[in-house]
């Protein structure tokens, strides 16, 4: 459904987006990660139209996405990254104004989406909060039941409460057979709804993998606080990658081997464990490190 | 152009296109109210002919006050109006255009299937549509005031009306060069400041070139050349002809912006 190819964009020698491939099927949700200035923002705008490639193409539906922009618009539903209405407008204007553009008359998902999000629609846009502002334009994304859906990170400034219902929204959405495609900062959040995953890091695709691969080679550092000593001894002898922080404390990496990590703490008198929050780059230091020795 | 887009555009937009009509026709209305007064004055055109001939053309009196048509075309169209669409026509280019891609509002009209060139077309059908009310209402304000608001003065109504299609026309081409400036930047401050600095280059041009007649060469380098508001009221300039070229100059420009505009890479 989604096709990017060879989509090359160079604003710098070094900024831009440098080859791209991949490719979206339909029904499938492409979960899209890469920290600040990657190149997400980028590459959906280049998705939609709003620019052209120096080489390279993106096609939607077989549709160019430069040449025929308006066209391609009619399968979408978009959610910008920074987003702006138009001024003067309550949130109800600009949904209704966006529907008319759109020529499309039935208002039952709109409601739907504005009861389900509990959405003031009547505050004035320049009065909204970020997270309302985000919700209208989930809403102006999903209202008129498109094929394809292409979200810049869409859970900013959501709450959990919302990101929930927003995470429920796009697996309904995935049951309907929706080509989705997501950016993100995040792993956690493309976890629980992509089928697979490409990362980007400096305009270029470091990883392109269905999302259990991508499991398998993320990385989680467990903060493990123990009762006794001697316990973290035994952490220290295991065959898993430790540090030891502190009498009590020890870092213990998890790449792929839960089992053995659960294994070892079963032996120990735990006090505590805490996941440490980390970047993409610790997670996905498998990837990174491969690129840096292709180089 | 999409209708929707043009009624919400026009909506948002009502209360500054009011505030411009509103000043202009209160101008117009007060300024033909008090010319009786000016008339009747004995010393006035004396005063006026004491002044160097350079300044009187800039006043737009270089033969003093001799009609009420001279009188509106010299006071009135000469200075506060050509003021008013001067500002307008800067203002509402740049923020139909520049202003929506600068903050990314455009990213959510071209996401809706109506292709670039037709957001840009509905775009300028509304500064379109601003200036010409702007110049009806005046145009029927100054009919009805001088009709109405004072006795003894004739106004010759088709060529005022005439004189007033011809400034549309002025201002259009204008309101055509801005909008081609809008429709090229991503940042609103700048596409403001080369439509204002570009406009006042033409506007001093036209000064100076009025000054005297070794800079009378200058006037050959601004469109203001061609607004002459007594010459115009007097049917001593060849209207039809000026029309069409100014008529097809703004077609030109607007084209121009549309393909620009569609043309171009924009940072939504
Ligand atoms: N129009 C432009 N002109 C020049 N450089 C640009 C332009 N747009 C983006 N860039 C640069 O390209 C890089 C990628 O930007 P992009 O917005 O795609 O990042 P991103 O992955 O979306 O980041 P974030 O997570 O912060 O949203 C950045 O370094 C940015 O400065
Ligand atoms: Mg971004």
């Amino acid at each position: 459904m989604i096709k990017v190819k060879n989509l090359t964009k160079r604003f710098t020698p070094e900024k831009g987006l440098f080859d791209l491939n991949f490719e979206v099927k339909k029904g499938e949700v492409f979960g899209y990660i890469g920290p600040n200035g990657a190149g997400k923002s980028t590459t959906i705008r280049h998705l939609m139209g709003f620019m052209k490639p120096d080489d390279g193409s993106s096609i939607i539906n077989d549709l160019d996405c430069w040449a025929k922009s308006a066209e391609v618009q009619k399968l979408i539903g978009y959610l910008p990254g920074e987003i702006v209405f138009l001024e003067g407008m309550n949130g109800l204007d600009f949904l209704n104004l966006m529907q008319k553009m759109r020529k499309h008359k039935m208002t039952q998902k709109r409601d739907e989406l504005i009861e389900r999000f509990q959405l003031d629609v009547k505050t004035p846009i320049r009065k909204m909060s970020k997270g309302m502002k985000q919700k209208v334009g989930i809403i102006a994304a999903f209202m008129h039941d498109p094929e394809v859906l292409i979200l810049d990170e869409p859970t900013s400034g959501l709450d959990p409460l919302m990101q929930r219902v927003f995470i429920d929204l796009i697996l309904e959405e995935k049951k309907k057979n929706k080509t989705i495609l997501m950016s993100s900062h995040s792993f956690q959040e493309i976890e629980r709804t992509c089928d697979s995953a490409g990362i980007i890091k400096d305009g270029r695709l470091v990883a392109l993998e269905d999302i259990y691969s991508l499991r398998t080679v993320q990385r989680r550092i467990f903060e493990v606080k123990v009762k006794k000593e001697s316990d973290i001894e035994l952490i220290h002898q295991s065959q898993l990658q430790t540090e030891i922080m502190g009498e009590k404390t020890a870092h213990i990496t998890v790449q792929g081997n839960d089992q053995e990590f659960i294994q070892l703490l079963s032996r120990c008198e735990v006090e505590h464990v805490d996941t440490r929050p980390q970047d993409l780059e610790d997670i996905f230091m498998h990837y990174y490190d491969r690129r840096e020795v292709a180089q | 152009m999409s209708w929707s887009l043009y009624l919400s555009m026009m909506k948002s937009h009502a209360k500054m296109l009011g505030g411009f009509i509103y000043g202009a026709v209160a101008y117009i209305v007060l300024i033909i109210w008090i010319y009786p007064s000016i008339a009747d004055m004995k010393g006035f055109n004396d005063m006026i002919n004491a002044l160097p001939e350079g300044m009187r053309k800039l006043i737009g009196m270089e033969n003093g006050i001799n009609s009420l048509a001279d009188y509106i075309a010299g006071e009135f169209y000469g200075m506060l109006f050509l003021i008013i669409l001067m500002v307008y026509v800067i203002l509402t280019s740049t923020r139909l255009m520049a202003r929506l891609v600068d903050q990314g509002s455009m990213a959510y009209l071209l996401a809706t299937p109506n292709s670039r060139v037709k957001v840009a077309a509905t775009q300028a059908a509304v500064i379109i549509t601003g200036l010409a009310l702007i110049v009806a209402f005046t145009t029927l304000s100054g009919i009805a005031a001088s009709e109405w608001l004072i006795s003894g003065y004739e106004l010759d109504v088709p060529s005022f009306i005439t004189f007033n299609v011809l400034t549309f026309l002025i201002f259009l081409v204008i309101a055509g060069y801005c909008f081609f400036i809008s429709s090229s930047f991503n940042d609103e401050k700048k596409a403001l400041g080369i439509s204002a600095g570009l406009t006042l280059f033409f506007y001093m041009l036209n000064m100076a070139g009025k000054l005297s007649e070794d800079t009378e060469w200058l006037l050959n380098f601004t469109i203001f050349k061609l607004y002459d508001p007594i010459k115009m009221i007097n049917n001593e300039t060849n209207a039809l002809l000026t029309g069409s070229m100014l008529g097809v100059g703004a077609l030109l420009l607007f084209g121009g912006s549309l393909i620009i505009f569609k043309r171009r890479n924009l940072p939504l």
